[in-house]
C-alpha cells in the first residue's frame, strides 16, 4: 500500500475528505506549498513514518487512506510548533487533530492498533476519577490489550521518583466533571460537536 | 623629454592585498620620463580623480598611466578626468594590475614585480601616444525595427511618437507576433487580442511608421548612424494599394483545407488568406505552394471575383533600400518541439513523450489557440484527436527547458506562469474537469506572479505535483502519464484526456543568419547577446543596434514591452544629436606602402576596408590602395596583424608602441 503507485483521477482523489478536514480544522490544506518547515521543527518527526509535510501533501492529493493508515497522526504531540512556525498560516496542529477525529470515526486503519483502546480508556479514566490515575490506566490497558507485562519494569522507577501514584486521589468536583461529559454527549447527539 | 604621471591604485584591498603598491609607485618614479608617481586607496573616487587632475597641473604632466583595474572598467573615467585637467584624453592609459595581476597571483613579491613591469610597459606606450581627436559621423534619424511582435510594435510606436521615422519589417503577412495568438494573459487574465489589436492598428496608422509585412531583411550595410538596409518584400500576389480587404477572394477560394499555421494547424484556411481576422494589414496573401493557379495554371477565381482588381499573379519579390541610423532587433521566439531532431543536432526531442506522434499531446501555444475565442474551436477546449471535451488534463512544465540532456540548460521563464494561467482557463471553461501540473520548480518572480500561481492551486484547485514526467503513452483513447510526487516519494500515474507540454522558448529559426547579416553576436542557443549583462542589457556590442524582447532571451510580455521601450529610448538618445562622436581608435592605411593586396579587406570583420583609387590631376588612375572607413572601423586591429607590408596601423596601438612596450620589459 505504502509504496504502490498513486493513480490520480477525480475518483481516486477524495476531495470531500479534504473539505471535511478543512472544515474540522478551520485551516486550508491547499495553501501549503511544501516548504517543510513543519517537519524541520517537529520533535516527534523521528517517530513518524510520514513527516508532517508529507501528511499535508497526501491530503492535497486526496489520499486519505495513506494518511489514516499511518501512525504519524497519533505520534503528533500537539505541541503546535508547526502551527507557530508555518510561513503560510497552515494550522497543522488543528489538521492533525481533525485527522485523529476522522481516524477515530472511520471504520478503518486506526482500529488495527491499540490507539483507539488507549484513547477510550484514557477518557473513561478521567470520567471516573476526574483526573488522570496513571496506575489504573496502565493496568487496565495492559489487561485489555492482552500485553500483561508491557512496560512493567518502568513501574518501580516511576513510583520511586513520584511520577506514578499507587493510590489515587479523586477530583473534588466530580459532579461538574460528569456534567461536562454529559454536555458534550448531548452536543454530539445534536451534531453540534465533532 | 616627456613628463608622465603614474598613479597606482590600491582598489581597497583588491590590489594592495597581493601587490606592494607603494613599491610599484616608487619604482615607477625611477623610470625615465616619469615626472610624478604616487599611490592612492581608490583612484576612481572623487578625491582620487582630483589627485590626478591636480598632479597634471602641478607637475605639468603630458601623459598619464593609471595602474588600477581593466580599461573596460574605468578607462573612460580616467580619460574624462584627464580631459577636464586639460590633457588630450588619449594620452591617458590604464595599466591593468588588478585583473591581470593581483586577482590571479598569490605570491606578493612576484605579483609586485609583475605590476612594476606592466606599469613600465604602459609608460613606454604613453610616450608614443598621439593626441587623437574623436571622429564625428552624421546620423540618419530614421530607425529600422525588425520584427512586428509586441516588442517591435512597442519600440516602433515609441520611436515614432518621439517624431522620428520608423521602418517596421515583419516576416509574416500580418504584424502581431505571438501575442496575437494568445487567449488571455497573466497575471490579470485580460484578453490578449483586446490589448494587442489597438497597438497593431496604431502602428499601421502612425504617420511616422512605414510598415513592410511579408518582408525580410536581405542585407545590411553601413554603420551606426548610417545603415543601408535592403528589404525583400515577398510577392503577396495582391496589390496592397488596391485591396480593400473585403475578403471575397478568401470566401470564394476553392482551396479551403490548408492547415492554418496561425492556429497551430488545428484550423484550416484558403490559399488566399489573412492569417487571422484582426490581421494588420488586412490584406490577403496568396500561399503559392498551395494555390491551384500557381500549381496548375488553372482556377483564377480570386482574380475574377476581386472588384478592385487587386490580384496580381505576376507580382515578384521586390527589393527596397531603406537608409536608417539605428536598428532595433525584435525577432522573438519559437517553441521547442518534442519531435525527433535530425542526427547531429545539439537539441534533442522527447522519445519518451512520443516524439510528437500522440495527437492529444500538444504544446502551450496550441492550448492558447484552443482557449482563444477567435481560435479554431471558438474558445472551447476540445481534444485535437476526436473533438471531445477533456476531463483530465495534465500539464508538464520544463519540457526542453532545464534539460541539459535535451540540449537546453536555461529556464524558459514564462512557462510556470502560463501553465498556471492554462489551468485557470481550463477550469473556467470545463467546470468538472481536473487539471494536474507536473513541475520541477515554480518560478514566479514578478509583480503579482506568485499570488497568481497560488490562486491556481488554492482557488482554482489545480493539483500541482512536484516531479518530472518520465513517460507518456497512448492507452486506448487516454494518455497515460507516468510521474512521481517527490514530496511523498510515491509514483503517480494519471490517465489523461489531454496533455499540454510547456515547451522551451527558443530563438526563431534563422536567428543566426540574421545576426550574421547585422554583424551582432549570439550565444550557443542563437539568442542575441547584449553588450553587458547588467549595464547594457538592450545594446548590442555592435554600435547602433539594439535588442528588444525574446530574441535576447526568454521573456514575458511586461519584460518585453519594458525592453522595447528601453531600446526605443536608446535610439532616441542616439537621434538627439545630429552628429555622433566615436572613439578615434581606428586603423589607418599608409598609402605610400600599400600594395593593394586587400588582404585587410578579406579579414575585416566590420567590412570597413574599401578600395581607394589614387588619381593624378588629369584624372588618370595611378594606383589603387586600401582605405579604412573610420565610421565603420571597430578598432580590432586584425588588418594590422595581417598586413604583409605593414602599411596599416591602429591609432593608439601602433607597431612602434607595441615594440616600445616589449622593449620596456
Amino acid at each position: 500500500m505504502k509504496h504502490s503507485t498513486m493513480r490520480l483521477s477525480t475518483e481516486t482523489m477524495n476531495l470531500d475528505f479534504v473539505k471535511k478536514v478543512e472544515a474540522l480544522s478551520g485551516s486550508s490544506v491547499r495553501r501549503c506549498f511544501q516548504c517543510g518547515k513543519c517537519s524541520a521543527g517537529c520533535p516527534m518527526r523521528s517517530f513518524m513514518e510520514h513527516p508532517p509535510n508529507r501528511i499535508v501533501r497526501f491530503l492535497q492529493l486526496g489520499q486519505y487512506e495513506r494518511v489514516l493508515a499511518g501512525r504519524s497522526i497519533w505520534y503528533c504531540a500537539s505541541c503546535e510548533t508547526c502551527t507557530t512556525r508555518c510561513p503560510n498560516k497552515v494550522d497543522l496542529a488543528a489538521i492533525m487533530d481533525a485527522l485523529r477525529k476522522c481516524s477515530w470515526d472511520a471504520k478503518g486503519p486506526s482500529k488495527e492498533s491499540y490507539v483507539q483502546l488507549a484513547n477510550r480508556l484514557f477518557i473513561d479514566n478521567i470520567r471516573t476519577y476526574g483526573r488522570q490515575y496513571e496506575m489504573r490506566l496502565a493496568a487496565v490497558f495492559n489487561v485489555k490489550s492482552g500485553q500483561f507485562l508491557k512496560d512493567l519494569m518502568l513501574g518501580p522507577k516511576l513510583i520511586t521518583r513520584g511520577k506514578l501514584k499507587v493510590f489515587h486521589q479523586k477530583n473534588r468536583n466530580m459532579a461538574e466533571i460528569e456534567q461536562i461529559f454529559k454536555r458534550i454527549e448531548e452536543m454530539r447527539k445534536k451534531g453540534e460537536a465533532p | 623629454m616627456s613628463r608622465i604621471g603614474v598613479f597606482v591604485c590600491h582598489c581597497g584591498e583588491n590590489i594592495a592585498r597581493t601587490v606592494d603598491v607603494e613599491k610599484v609607485a616608487a619604482e615607477a618614479a625611477r623610470l625615465p620620463g616619469v615626472a610624478y608617481a604616487t599611490d592612492y586607496k581608490y583612484m576612481c573616487s572623487d578625491p582620487g580623480q582630483n589627485l590626478l587632475k591636480n598632479a597634471v597641473a602641478e607637475h605639468r604632466l603630458d601623459g598619464i598611466v593609471v595602474a588600477a583595474c581593466s580599461p573596460r572598467m574605468h578607462e573612460k573615467t580616467f580619460r574624462n578626468a584627464a580631459k577636464s585637467a586639460g590633457l588630450n584624453p588619449f594620452l591617458c592609459e590604464m595599466a591593468n594590475i588588478r585583473e591581470h595581476c593581483s586577482w590571479v597571483h598569490e605570491d606578493r613579491d612576484e605579483a609586485t614585480a609583475k605590476a612594476s613591469d606592466i606599469v613600465a610597459m604602459m609608460v613606454a606606450r604613453v610616450k608614443k601616444d598621439k593626441r587623437l581627436v574623436p571622429i564625428t559621423v552624421p546620423v540618419t534619424k530614421r530607425a529600422l525595427v525588425i520584427g512586428g511582435g509586441i516588442a517591435g510594435i512597442q519600440a516602433a510606436l515609441d520611436i515614432a511618437d518621439a517624431g522620428h521615422q520608423v521602418v517596421l519589417v515583419e516576416r509574416e503577412p500580418s504584424i502581431g507576433g505571438h501575442m496575437a495568438q494568445l487567449s488571455e494573459t497573466f497575471p490579470t487574465l485580460d484578453c490578449s487580442q483586446c490589448i494587442m489589436t489597438p497597438k497593431m492598428v496604431d502602428a499601421a496608422n502612425h504617420p511616422n511608421i512605414t510598415l513592410h509585412t511579408y518582408s525580410e531583411i536581405e542585407s545590411v550595410d553601413g554603420y551606426i548612424g548610417n545603415f543601408q538596409i535592403t528589404v525583400r518584400k515577398k510577392a503577396r500576389s495582391v496589390i496592397e494599394e488596391k485591396c480593400t480587404g473585403c475578403g471575397v477572394c478568401s470566401a470564394k477560394c476553392p482551396q479551403k483545407k490548408i492547415p492554418n499555421a496561425f492556429d497551430k494547424n488545428l484550423g484550416t484556411r484558403p490559399a488566399i488568406y489573412v492569417p487571422f481576422p484582426q490581421a494588420v494589414p488586412n490584406t490577403p496573401v496568396i500561399d503559392r505552394a498551395n494555390c491551384t493557379w500557381f500549381k496548375t495554371g488553372k482556377c483564377g477565381v480570386c482574380q475574377k471575383v476581386c472588384g478592385p482588381g487587386a490580384i496580381d499573379y505576376e507580382q515578384e519579390d521586390r527589393l527596397i533600400v531603406e537608409p536608417v541610423g539605428a536598428i532595433v532587433v525584435a525577432t522573438g521566439f519559437e517553441l521547442y518541439s518534442i519531435t525527433e531532431k535530425p542526427k547531429g543536432s545539439p537539441i534533442k526531442g522527447y522519445g519518451e513523450f512520443g516524439h510528437g506522434t500522440i495527437p492529444d499531446v500538444i504544446d502551450g501555444l496550441t492550448f492558447e489557440r484552443l482557449a482563444s475565442a477567435s481560435g479554431p474551436t471558438g474558445g472551447k477546449i476540445l481534444r485535437p484527436s476526436d473533438g471531445r471535451e477533456p476531463k483530465q488534463v495534465v500539464f508538464v512544465q520544463c519540457v526542453g527547458s532545464r534539460a541539459r540532456e535535451k540540449g537546453i540548460s536555461y529556464c524558459s521563464k514564462i512557462c510556470c506562469m502560463y501553465t498556471a494561467k492554462h489551468t485557470m482557463l481550463y477550469k473556467h471553461k470545463v467546470h468538472d474537469g481536473q487539471a494536474y501540473v507536473f513541475f520541477m520548480d515554480a518560478r514566479t518572480p514578478g509583480k503579482s506572479y506568485d499570488e497568481f500561481w497560488r490562486r491556481a492551486i488554492e482557488e482554482e484547485e489545480a493539483v500541482y505535483i512536484r516531479g518530472m514526467v518520465s513517460r507518456l503513452y497512448q492507452k486506448g483513447d487516454k494518455i497515460v502519464v507516468m510521474g512521481s510526487d517527490v514530496h511523498v516519494g510515491v509514483q503517480v500515474e494519471i490517465e489523461a484526456d489531454l496533455v499540454v507540454l510547456a515547451t522551451a522558448v527558443q530563438p526563431r529559426a534563422g536567428a543566426d543568419t540574421l545576426a550574421q547579416k547585422l554583424g551582432i553576436s549570439y550565444d550557443s542557443y542563437h539568442f542575441y547577446s547584449e553588450a553587458h549583462a547588467k549595464l547594457k542589457p538592450v545594446e548590442c556590442a555592435t554600435a547602433g543596434i539594439y535588442l528588444a524582447g525574446a530574441c535576447q532571451g526568454p521573456k514575458d510580455i511586461p519584460d518585453t514591452v519594458s525592453q522595447a521601450s528601453a531600446a526605443a529610448a536608446k535610439v532616441m538618445t542616439l537621434f538627439a544629436k545630429d552628429e555622433l562622436e566615436r572613439e578615434p581608435i581606428v586603423a589607418k592605411v599608409n598609402e605610400k606602402n600599400c600594395v593593394a593586396c586587400l588582404y585587410c579587406k578579406k579579414v575585416c570583420p566590420y567590412g570597413a576596408v574599401e578600395e581607394k583609387e589614387i588619381r593624378d590631376r588629369q584624372g588618370n588612375l595611378i594606383r589603387v590602395v586600401a582605405y579604412v572607413n573610420p565610421g565603420v572601423c571597430g578598432g580590432c586591429g586584425t588588418c594590422q596583424a595581417s598586413c604583409p607590408s605593414k602599411s596599416v596601423e591602429l591609432d593608439g596601438y601602433t607597431d612602434e608602441q607595441i615594440m616600445a612596450m616589449i622593449e620596456a620589459l
